[in-house]
């Protein structure tokens, strides 16, 4: 159904503008750039010619349309929007101005959904940043080309009710090269909201895992009922924001006092399924490992390094519960042991963390990682890539995507350092490996896929 | 709903209570039929903090300390007094429900005392519950070790489960409840017995 939102064959973009730093000229500038392939329909009274496109003067010329963007203040948006609605199955209107600043604006908002109800389109927004669909092209949102980056296509959806929040989010994941399937601020949310998005992106085939940014929700009990289904097909994630706000209501009563809204919404999670994360790097992160890497259940987990310390503080990070995920490192087998002392590094320490030093080559990890995964004792692999030391090369990512993919075991890669680091980081996520450029952030995806094996266990049960 | 009203009320789903009578008069207590140890209890919907003031009177063995609880809990407040067989257990928890704004009606437990006060030690979840998540329930809980076998404490974990699943049953069948308090609930080797209860119901005409 959100088909001709999300690729639309047509877009309007009702108060086109021609002053590049009036949002109705980026919104064209980002359909141009971004290579939207569809029509285009620009529309202003002074008509002319904009990036190419020729302007209509007037809504009435203009053919129906998949998506129309209105880019016109709240008032003008109101009084152009019954047009807009006649012609549009999808609207966007960009504005603020509307129920965010009071009940004048609420009533703004109310007549536009009326409208938009009686000609049978569908509302996202108002005040919002509106959409970004790398695969499309379709893009409304208005950021400062020369000073962010548009994340490329991926597989993880976005639905957030902070546009700018979502757009920081996508930009800092931007820089090694995180895709998303798509990007939808739900803004004021008059209309469509986060239950029937989810409900999509839980069918499309282009979206491996759903992520949401909440600051309330919709229909807490549809949007149970709905996480449930799709979370035994794909993963979500919610950060949920107003963690400490109270709800008072039963307050004479204890249990009115102990629980704010937040404990209920931490163990709504719980029965649905979603994973929770606390901040906008968690939501990627968590969301990046359970797109690539395998679920596992079982909680014994070995390190590969070429860094003792990074070895000792993942070992703190893997077994502590305090600020740790409380898994256990594996006992290696005495088999797996004896292969890497002595058939491939003689000189590293054989206990977990194994730690093949500095001398350590590309090969060497190959023979470590290969002994892993044959090990019963380890049930997933989290190995640093540490390309500081001169017998690693670039040839190690090929080692790792080579027993990410064909290994049983899950692998949580670890790579830390400056820019060549970040470039290796960009290479392993554009192979699908899960990888992060810190300890507790490699900890961390471990966790959520031992999570996450254990929610499909429950849902599937 | 007073506290005897929401015992009988729980009982009816096979939620074990205290045994206990309603006495009115002094002289029905002539005709009590209890085991001592037993407690009074001032009964009334106003007083939500029964012990802080004079509203509680524990360990009584005897007809005649008995007549004198009365007297001295009746006189004071002019209601009805509780009496209930004393019960001992291992470690009290608390079982509560709200009604969320967002989510509805959830589910609290956790371990009660300075756990709760404390320690914020409670989880939620959203009612109806399934036996799994009664179970992740106390699995919740960061004082588990407690309900567990710590320092020779023995508690049954079925019956805890079994308590929260019958909450959850009970507010399904009545969503005019809007917000209960079962505080303490004890727990002894075998069972889970819900020491005082209070029920909030939706004041007729609100929605």
């Amino acid at each position: 159904m959100f088909d001709s939102l999300i690729s639309p064959k047509s877009v309007a973009v009702i108060g086109a503008s021609h002053n590049p730093s009036k949002i109705g000229y980026v919104v064209l500038k980002n359909l141009a750039t971004h290579g939207y392939r569809g029509e285009v329909y620009p529309v202003n009274p002074k008509g002319g010619e904009i990036l190419g496109y020729r302007v209509y003067r007037d809504i009435g010329e203009i053919p129906p349309v998949d998506l129309s963007i209105i880019t016109l203040p709240a008032e003008l948006t109101v009084r152009v929007f019954e047009d807009v609605a006649r012609k549009s199955k999808f609207i966007i209107p960009i504005a603020g101005g509307f129920g965010e600043t009071g009940p004048e604006g609420k009533e703004l908002e109310n007549k536009i959904l009326e409208i938009a109800n009686r000609h049978g389109a569908r509302v996202i927004g108002p005040n919002t940043v509106g959409i970004y669909i790398p695969r499309s092209g379709v893009n409304t949102a208005l950021i400062v080309p020369e000073r962010s980056r548009f994340p490329g296509d991926g597989k993880i959806a976005f639905i957030t009710q902070s546009g700018a929040l979502g757009l920081l989010t996508m930009d800092s994941f931007a820089m090694y090269g995180v895709g998303f399937s798509a990007f939808i601020n739900l803004g004021n949310r008059v209309d469509v909201n986060e239950n029937e998005l989810l409900r999509y992106f839980g069918d499309d085939d282009h979206t491996q895992v759903v992520i949401l940014y909440i600051e309330s929700f919709k229909d807490g009990r549809e949007f149970m009922r709905i996480a449930k289904e799709v979370s035994v097909r794909k993963p979500i994630v919610v950060l949920k924001a107003g963690r400490t706000a109270r709800g008072g209501k039963a307050a004479s009563l204890h249990t009115g006092a102990l629980g704010g809204s937040d404990a209920v919404a931490d163990g709504a999670f719980k029965q649905c399924g979603v994973i929770r994360a606390y901040d906008e790097v968690e939501l990627v992160d968590y969301a990046r490992a359970l797109a690539y890497g395998k679920p596992f259940s079982g909680n014994r987990v070995a390190v590969v390094t070429s860094a003792g310390g990074v070895g000792v503080v993942t070992t703190d990070y893997i077994e502590s519960d305090s600020r740790g995920v409380g898994l256990k490192m594996a006992e290696l087998d005495e088999e797996t042991k004896r292969i890497i002392r002595e058939e491939v590094v003689p000189f590293a320490s054989v206990e977990n963390p194994v730690d093949m030093t500095a001398q350590a080559s590309d090969d060497d990890y190959d023979g470590v990682l290969e002994a892993l995964n044959d090990d019963p004792n380890v049930d997933a692999i989290l190995v640093y890539a540490l390309f500081q030391t001169p017998l690693i090369s670039e040839r190690l990512v090929d080692i790792i995507e080579k027993w990410h993919h064909r290994g049983k075991k899950p692998i949580v890669v670890g790579t830390i350092g400056s820019e060549f680091s970040m470039k290796m980081l960009g290479e392993f996520e554009k192979r699908g490996i899960p990888a992060y450029p810190s300890i507790e952030r490699a900890v961390k995806a471990l966790r959520v896929l031992h999570d996450r094996a254990h929610i499909l266990g429950r849902l599937i049960e | 709903m007073n506290e005897y009203e929401a015992k009988k009320f729980l009982s009816s789903y096979g939620i074990s209570i205290p045994r206990g009578y309603v006495i009115s008069s002094e002289g029905e207590i002539d005709k009590l039929s209890l085991n001592y140890p037993i407690v009074a209890k001032v009964l009334s919907e106003e007083i939500l903090h029964k012990s802080d003031v004079g509203g509680v009177i524990l360990n009584i063995t005897s007809k005649r300390e008995a007549k004198e609880a009365f007297k001295k809990i009746h006189g004071k407040f002019h209601t009805p007094v509780l009496f209930e067989e004393m019960v001992r257990g291992e470690v009290e928890v608390i079982v509560g429900v709200i009604k969320d704004q967002t989510f509805g009606h959830a589910l609290m437990f956790g371990l009660g005392g300075i756990f709760t006060e404390i320690y914020r030690d409670v989880t939620f979840r959203v009612i109806p519950i399934a036996k799994k998540d009664a179970e992740a329930m106390i699995e919740d809980i960061r004082g588990k070790k407690i309900l567990e076998g710590y320092r020779g404490i023995k508690v049954n974990r079925e019956s805890v489960v079994d308590l929260l699943l019958k909450i959850s049953k009970v507010v399904e069948d009545n969503p005019n409840i809007i917000g209960m308090d079962l505080n303490p609930v004890i727990l002894t080797h075998d069972d889970a017995i819900v020491l005082d209860a209070k029920i909030i119901l939706e004041k007729s005409g609100e929605s």
